[in-house]
């Protein structure tokens, strides 16, 4: 294989990995937020933002460690020939059917960043007492579809290369 | 092209598309943006995001990465160790006691857990080298654990029934109460069948050996009894603040995870390599679980968006004139078919929408208030029976991984038949006498 496109799927990866094992830490930021939540109500000062706060970290969890989790191929897939194949027929297979993937990310990713215009262009607020800003999240949605993307991209290099006989 | 086959073409072009062995998201998602880009022009290209702000908005779904960590706390920390020694010391005269006592494991560990991943960990690595060891029948042994285990998502809390309640807008505290009797008949019946099997047959699960029997004193026995404490205090520092309505359901969670944790911290057990496989693996199947929602709930908008549900409903109603209780039974068959090559998510997700407004709209005798509540109880056990039946499912993916190597695919294919014949005959009670699911939740709201 090329090698901008060796490089490419080394750094690709090598940015999912980090941003994934970042991800997998906000778990106890979810945690510490609704524990709060739940201590601060026998206080008299009970907190309106945790559940969206909560949400939030939610959402940046498993769209950033989206990408991770492709890495560690937990993504189930209806194995009822799959497992039956041998890994070169499944490179060939996955080399063609990943388009599907790419196609519905692009679709995803193209609305994430219309609706994030939209936000930003008119300072969207959440409709609840706390009334946060929703850009930013919306921001972290569109990283998150977008790492998803170059992952694909990167099993796609991978695929093509098992075709001929190498590995990346 | 009429809507009807739009319909059908989505269904069967993602069928086509899974077998390919795509990621179950990938193939999902693509149908539903591919049809709705034509359908719907460019304002079809938003309803992938539109999803995933739904998703967002939705809070009971963060209970999910909760119920996946404290599942893999238990199992990574070995906290079920001591509990499998009570039950295997005080249910070894029985025949087929240490079976019975796995059962009795897995509805604990149940009552802890939200999914069957936990109870499959457990069993395979601490129950079942123990009853091969005792000359156990292997194809029992197998299916004892991926029946037993599969209780996870029917005895509270369960993290498939609040995935129904965000699909049928049910209350998530009605759903879990209304599981609990039918759980619990569940493994009674499981008890009964491996009871009876080893009294007709006692070498499917001899006996504890006298000898051995012996070899344990009493005051040890006595002492045993007390690894029933750490999980009923994990249960209940988790449960009644839940209850009694001082928690929400997503803080219940969020005390059961920490308390599990709490409880591993205790027993020294919560090294770092535990903390790190279980923050790892909760993202990898938290992500896995979130992503095919996602795909999913779209999916769903543009079945909504075709007006699938009146279609079927009419087919069913008018063109066939079939009376309710037929439209439900061969609901329920067809969801079984599914579950044999379905993932129980995608499954939910999926067919859940056309089917539970239909069931809404049915006359069933059952009061109108508490009939999503039954169905929700109904369409779990068909999750279950889902998880073990080949072609796929999760307990027996995850039975094949962790099987010693003794133990071979033919074997495990061929252990859960009588376990799945037991788990149809508990629909079957479920679905004659509704009672049995509706008498808690009815009983406890009444107050």
């Amino acid at each position: 294989m090329p090698k901008a496109i060796r490089t490419y799927v080394r750094i690709v990866e090598a940015v999912n990995y980090r941003v994934g094992r970042f991800a997998m830490y906000i778990l106890y930021g979810m945690m510490a937020v609704l524990i709060w939540s739940t201590v601060s109500k026998v206080t008299p000062w009970p907190s309106i933002w945790t559940l969206e706060t909560a949400q939030f970290a939610m959402v940046a969890y498993y769209m950033l460690g989206g990408p991770y989790s492709l890495q560690l191929d937990s993504n189930v897939r209806m194995d009822l020939l799959y497992h039956r194949w041998s890994p070169r027929t499944r490179a060939w297979v996955d080399a063609f059917s990943v388009f599907a993937l790419l196609f519905y990310l692009g679709v995803l990713l193209y609305g994430a960043v219309e609706s994030t215009a939209y936000s930003l262009q008119y300072s969207e607020r959440s409709p609840t007492a706390w009334r946060p800003y929703i850009a930013p999240i919306k921001i972290v949605m569109c990283v998150g579809v977008f790492l998803m993307l170059l992952q694909a991209i990167a099993f796609f290099f991978r695929d093509v290369a098992k075709i001929r006989g190498e590995e990346i | 092209m009429s809507y009807d086959m739009i319909a059908i073409l989505m269904f069967s072009t993602m069928m086509v598309m899974m077998a390919t062995g795509q990621r179950v998201f990938g193939a999902i998602g693509f149908v539903a943006v591919a049809a709705a880009l034509p359908l719907w022009g460019v304002g079809g290209s938003d309803l992938g995001f539109a999803a995933a702000m739904k998703l967002m908005k939705w809070y009971p779904l963060l209970t999910l990465p909760m119920f996946i960590f404290m599942g893999y706390v238990l199992s990574e920390s070995r906290l079920a160790d001591d509990l499998y020694r009570m039950f295997h010391v005080w249910f070894g005269p029985v025949p087929g006691g240490l079976a019975i006592g796995t059962i009795f494991l897995m509805v604990i560990i149940s009552a802890m857990n939200g999914l069957s991943v936990a109870g499959m960990a457990i069993g395979a690595t601490i129950a079942l080298p123990e009853l091969l060891k005792r000359k156990y029948d292997k194809r029992m042994v197998t299916g004892v654990i991926q029946a037993g285990s599969s209780l996870g998502i029917l005895i509270p809390p369960s993290v498939v029934l609040v995935l129904y309640a965000m699909i049928a807008r049910q209350p998530v505290s009605l759903l879990w109460l209304a599981g609990v009797m039918p759980g619990l008949m569940m493994a009674a019946l499981f008890i009964v069948y491996i009871w009876i099997r080893c009294r007709l047959n006692p070498e499917l699960g001899p006996v504890l050996d006298p000898a051995e029997r012996a070899a344990i004193p009493r005051s040890e026995k006595l002492k045993l009894l007390t690894a029933g404490v750490l999980p009923l205090a994990i249960f209940l520092v988790m449960m009644v603040p839940f209850v009694t309505g001082y928690t929400s359901l997503v803080e219940a969670s969020v005390v059961g995870a920490l308390a599990s944790v709490a409880a591993a911290v205790m027993k020294g057990r919560f090294t770092h390599k535990v903390f790190e496989t279980c923050t790892r693996e909760t993202l990898a199947i938290s992500c896995m679980f979130m992503w095919i929602i996602l795909a999913a709930l779209a999916f769903g908008s543009v079945f909504d968006g075709l007006g699938a549900v009146k279609a079927i409903e009419g087919f069913f109603v008018d063109k066939l004139g079939l009376s309710p209780w037929t439209i439900l039974i061969l609901m329920q068959l067809s969801y079984l078919i599914m579950g044999t090559f379905l993932d129980d998510t995608a499954m939910l997700v999926i067919v859940a929408p056309l089917y539970v407004p239909l069931v809404a709209t049915l006359d069933l005798g059952i009061d109108k208030q508490y009939v999503l509540i039954w169905y929700g109880v109904l369409y779990t056990i068909t999750c279950q029976i889902a998880y073990m039946t080949p072609p796929f499912g999760y307990n027996l993916f995850l039975m094949r991984a962790m099987a010693p190597p003794e133990i071979n695919i033919i074997d495990i294919y061929r252990s859960i038949v009588p376990f799945v014949g037991v788990m149809i005959l508990a629909l079957i009670l479920v679905l004659v006498f509704p009672e049995i699911a509706l008498w808690l939740p009815q009983h406890i709201n009444a107050r």
